[in-house]
């Protein structure tokens, strides 16, 4: 019955574009090339095409022209088993960051890592989900946050961050131009982010807020493949944003944030936002462009650039990032692959919330030391997704490496060029 | 057999000279009219004198350039034929035969020569993917080249008697076209393979103490490298008769780039040779590389062959690799892909 | 004698619609499949999106050329050897001039056409050995994969047992290899043929408006 309900949604999710993708497919391994889990163990198995199988054979069985015939003849496959399910549960949620490089190599140009997002549908349907992502799932839904943070916690660390910059963060404030929403990891691990924002809006005269209803970026719905909690979570910001009246929310930085927001959210909510949705490297380079922030000084480290998956390759914020390290980086140096086609950091999609995956997570992460290896020296690594800082970090301790990683806001700030001197601290505004 | 062939090309002589003196039915040719041959000759030379003339390849000038080279008539094609259908089709034939009926006997009296000590289930590569590519690629039109070309050689003895002359007309037609076609390819495969193996082939020192032991094809444990005694020379032996072939292939197929025709006649002949040579050889090579050494053939599709399977058949070889493996995961050096060493 | 009728006759008009017909059902079933409208706004157009992707992909870029070079090479070995004989070769262009289309075109110099053939050669039989040989290929391929190779590979050597253009028996066994070939190919991979179009398309289409030449 529980592969039933799989096949059930796998039929259901594919259309003309997941069909053409099946129907393209000539076998060829290309993909394997691309992808970071492949290259770092010995398993044909990692073929990023090959984690789709049980899609491929619902669809094939039940849904492609010439299935009714192929079925009545025998020649179609097999259907798929609540074995088969568990046994691809580690193919498709422990070694998949749904990062896209596969999508960029393979020659018919199936978008693999979106049919990766489809098949998870179908393990959802079938309830065999890896119980990290269920439980950051449940907390998302019932708390706010897949971590677990609480409204009351945010205005701590928000008031805390206020005091430290000396200026004042009002809390959904109505009639602001820009919501901010935070990923949990930023919240949590790195909320200087939530001070330089202060600053440099503060300098920019941007007028924003952050909302209590609805803080949480992260969509666990949509690393999961459950659209029901992806609606959910997008909803919550949809809400809070129109109910505000906020000319702009603003996508942090957060990797699958940006995507589940702008380019997955209309559709999931059905329809189109009376917002518009920016990210924030977008944001800050337009401001520095329109010369509304202004820096001074400029970082002297030998630093390269991670690029966040989610925000470049499948998000389309490729020039901003690099343009504001420019700004600031004297020693900004590109690792190979740099841009559209870099290594993933191995935590996307949903595997750094899914402990099981621990192994396979630092073992990929030698794809991308070699990136950094190879460039000899680099003494920072700046990323713009706090995801990402997370994954890299605890990769860089396994590792034995010694090698700080930066946010990209929080880099420029340090580098912003306040003038005078900060205002007296002002408890934040409830 | 030269004897021979001369007294048939005398007779042939003869009586051609025969022909040439009857009165014609239809029509009083004008050098036996008037006792008068056209051209050079002299109207006293006797006919027969002529015709030796001709038949020994002397160069004439024509009355009409248009028809072509001034030697009427060149004898060592009657030659040539003769070799290529007589010694070379009846010996290359007999070697063919034996190559297979030594592999045969080989298989009855030896078996399958097993790993002695069983599979260990580790395994460690063997071949890269463009080693096995090239091998592959070469196998393949190798195997196209000798099916055709053993029907082009042998085809008209052992074919055609069979199935008629109209149906082995497609047949020769078809191994004709397939031959040429696929001819130019093997010539690339071969200096790829050139380029690829021939750095692992050398021979080496321990390769005499492999022959003094017989190889471990007879029980004893042999010394090897990469590759045994055997291989390099069955290697370098494929590589000489490739050699041969595509030189003289390329000649056969392309006959305008000599003018001397004795060349292309040769060419025909040491193809042939040649041929047969390779062909007896690599029935026995098929043979073990397949189902005559139990683990061998896993090297050459997957890359990766057995522990135990290497120890035994190529000794020092392996213990380079399993060194070379251990110091890598000890430095934790680099990415692995899955599959052999690349 | 009666069978090369049949060859040629019959069923090769069978063969062909088979092909035809088959293609395009198979094709309108995918599009009939729809898609939902994507609400997002976009950054960039969505059609000049897809046209990008179709030619761009032809290509691995973004770097990822010096892992796939066999492939690539094999492939497009394999590929545009079988599209020029296919295509430019004189016994088919005037085959689909006189059975097909009613009118011809410039064919190539037979030397041309040789060599065209023995790129097709060499490119599959190195593609092929790549999908037995290399443990990933082994994991993924299935029964089709091979039964078109082979499939292929058959209607190509039968082609080329026939060059001699003198035999009308191999002229049969030619065309009957590449009837068979027709009717396989819609219910089977060999469809990627048409199929490369759609999804190189709608990636370019779903990329294309992110701003991304995917």
């Amino acid at each position: 019955m529980t592969a039933t309900k799989a096949v059930q949604a796998f039929v259901d999710t594919v259309d003309a574009a997941a069909a053409s993708y099946i129907e393209a497919c000539v076998h060829c391994g290309q993909c394997a090339r691309a992808c970071h889990f492949y290259e770092t163990n010995d398993d044909p198995r990692l073929t990023p095409i090959y984690k789709l199988q049980p899609l491929v054979k619902a669809y094939k069985r039940h849904k492609a022209p010439f299935s009714g015939i192929k079925r009545a003849l025998g020649l179609a496959p097999a259907e798929v088993t609540e074995d088969e399910l568990n046994e691809w549960s580690e193919l498709v949620y422990d070694t998949c960051n749904m990062c896209g490089r596969c999508t960029l190599v393979c020659p018919m140009g199936i978008d693999i890592a979106a049919m990766v997002r489809k098949v998870r549908e179908g393990f959802v349907a079938a309830g065999i989900v890896p119980e990290g992502l269920t439980g950051a799932a449940d907390r998302a839904i019932n708390i706010g946050s897949p971590l677990g943070i609480k409204p009351e916690t945010l205005r701590k660390i928000v008031n805390e961050q206020a005091q430290e910059v000396g200026i004042p963060v009002e809390l959904d404030k109505e009639g602001a131009d820009y919501l901010v929403i935070l990923s949990a990891m930023e919240i949590l691990n790195f909320y200087e982010v939530i001070g330089a924002l202060a600053r440099i809006f503060k300098q920019a005269g941007v007028s924003w807020t952050i909302s209590t209803d609805a803080y949480e970026a992260t969509n666990i719905g949509i690393q999961m493949g459950d659209k029901e909690i992806a609606r959910t979570l997008v909803g919550r910001i949809v809400a809070a944003a129109e109910k505000l009246k906020v000319k702009y929310v603003i996508s942090p930085e957060c990797g699958h944030a940006y995507t589940a927001l702008k380019w997955e959210g209309p559709n999931l909510v059905g329809r189109p936002y009376s917002f518009k949705v920016i990210h924030i490297l977008e944001l800050l380079d337009q401001l520095r462009r329109e010369g509304k922030i202004r820096t001074s000084g400029m970082d002297k480290r030998r630093v390269t650039y991670h690029d966040p998956c989610q925000i470049v390759r499948r998000g389309g914020v490729v020039k901003q990032p690099r343009a504001l390290l420019n700004a600031v980086s004297e020693g900004f140096v590109e690792m190979k692959n740099a841009g559209v086609a870099n290594i993933c950091c191995g935590g996307g999609g949903g595997v750094s919330s899914n402990p099981r995956a621990e192994d396979y997570r630092l073992r990929a992460f030698a794809s991308k030391k070699k990136q950094i290896d190879d460039l000899k020296g680099i003494e920072a690594l700046v990323t713009s997704c706090a995801n990402c800082r997370n994954v890299i970090e605890e990769a860089i301790d396994a590792y034995g490496m010694e090698l700080p990683v930066l946010g990209l806001t929080e880099l420029l700030a340090e580098y912003l060029d306040e003038g005078g001197a900060g205002e007296p601290p002002k408890p934040a505004e409830a | 057999m030269r004897l021979v062939g001369c007294i048939l090309l005398l007779a042939a002589a003869l009586a051609g000279a025969l022909v040439a003196n009857l009165p014609s039915p239809l029509a009083v040719s004008p050098a036996t009219a008037a006792d008068h041959v056209p051209g050079e000759a002299l109207g006293t030379e006797s006919d027969s004198d002529l015709w030796r003339r001709v038949r020994q390849g002397e160069s004439f000038t024509l009355s009409d350039p248009r028809l072509g080279a001034g030697v009427l008539v060149q004898s060592e094609g009657e030659e040539w034929r003769s070799i290529r259908n007589g010694p070379v089709s009846w010996y290359g034939g007999i070697l063919v035969l034996v190559g297979l009926g030594a592999t045969v006997l080989f298989a009855l009296l030896r078996g399958q020569v097993k790993i002695e000590g069983g599979r260990s289930g580790r395994r460690i590569p063997r071949f890269t993917m463009a080693e096995r590519s090239i091998h592959w690629f070469v196998a393949a039109v190798f195997i196209l080249l000798a099916g055709s070309g053993l029907i082009i050689l042998f085809g008209r003895y052992v074919i055609l008697p069979v199935i008629g002359p109209t149906a082995f007309g497609a047949v020769a037609s078809a191994a004709m076209q397939g031959h040429n076609l696929f001819g130019p390819l093997f010539i690339f495969g071969i200096l790829a393979m050139l380029a690829v193996y021939a750095v692992d082939n050398i021979f080496q020192a321990a390769d005499a103490k492999w022959i003094i032991k017989g190889g471990s094809l007879f029980g004893a444990h042999a010394p090897s490298w990469k590759y045994n005694f055997g291989e390099k020379t069955y290697f370098w032996l494929v590589v000489f008769t490739g050699l041969v072939l595509s030189a003289t292939g390329i000649l056969m197929e392309f006959p305008t780039l000599t003018e001397t025709l004795q060349y292309l006649q040769l060419a025909n002949i040491l193809h042939g040779i040649a041929a047969v040579l390779v062909i007896a050889l690599a029935v026995g090579h098929i043979y073990l590389g397949s189902i005559g050494v139990e683990g061998a053939l896993e090297g050459m599709t997957a890359g990766t062959v057995d522990e135990n399977w290497a120890r035994e058949h190529h000794d020092l070889w392996a213990e380079d690799v399993l060194r070379e493996i251990a110091e890598r995961e000890k430095t934790g050096a680099g990415i692995r892909a899955p599959g052999a060493a690349e | 004698m009666i069978l090369v009728e049949i060859i040629e006759g019959p069923l090769w008009y069978i063969a062909a619609a088979v092909f035809v017909l088959g293609a395009l059902w198979r094709i309108i079933g995918i599009l009939r499949l729809g898609r939902r409208t994507d609400l997002s706004v976009p950054r960039s157009a969505a059609l000049p999106g897809a046209l990008k992707a179709l030619f761009r992909h032809m290509l691995p870029h973004y770097g990822f050329f010096n892992r796939t070079k066999l492939h690539v090479f094999a492939g497009y070995l394999f590929h545009l050897g079988l599209f020029a004989v296919l295509f430019f070769a004189a016994p088919h262009i005037t085959f689909l001039e006189k059975r097909v289309l009613g009118f011809g075109w410039e064919a190539m110099p037979r030397w041309a056409f040789i060599v065209a053939a023995q790129a097709a050669f060499a490119g599959l039989i190195l593609l092929w050995f790549r999908r037995i040989a290399d443990p990933t290929m082994r994991q993924i391929s299935d029964a089709d994969d091979h039964i078109g190779s082979w499939l292929t590979f058959i209607a190509m050597l039968t082609g080329c047992l026939a060059l001699q253009e003198s035999n009308v028996s191999l002229r049969a066994l030619h065309m009957l290899a590449v009837e068979v070939w027709l009717i396989y190919f819609p219910f089977s991979r060999l469809m990627h043929a048409f199929t490369f179009v759609l999804s190189r398309g709608y990636t370019g289409i779903v990329y294309g408006r992110r701003g991304i030449t995917p």
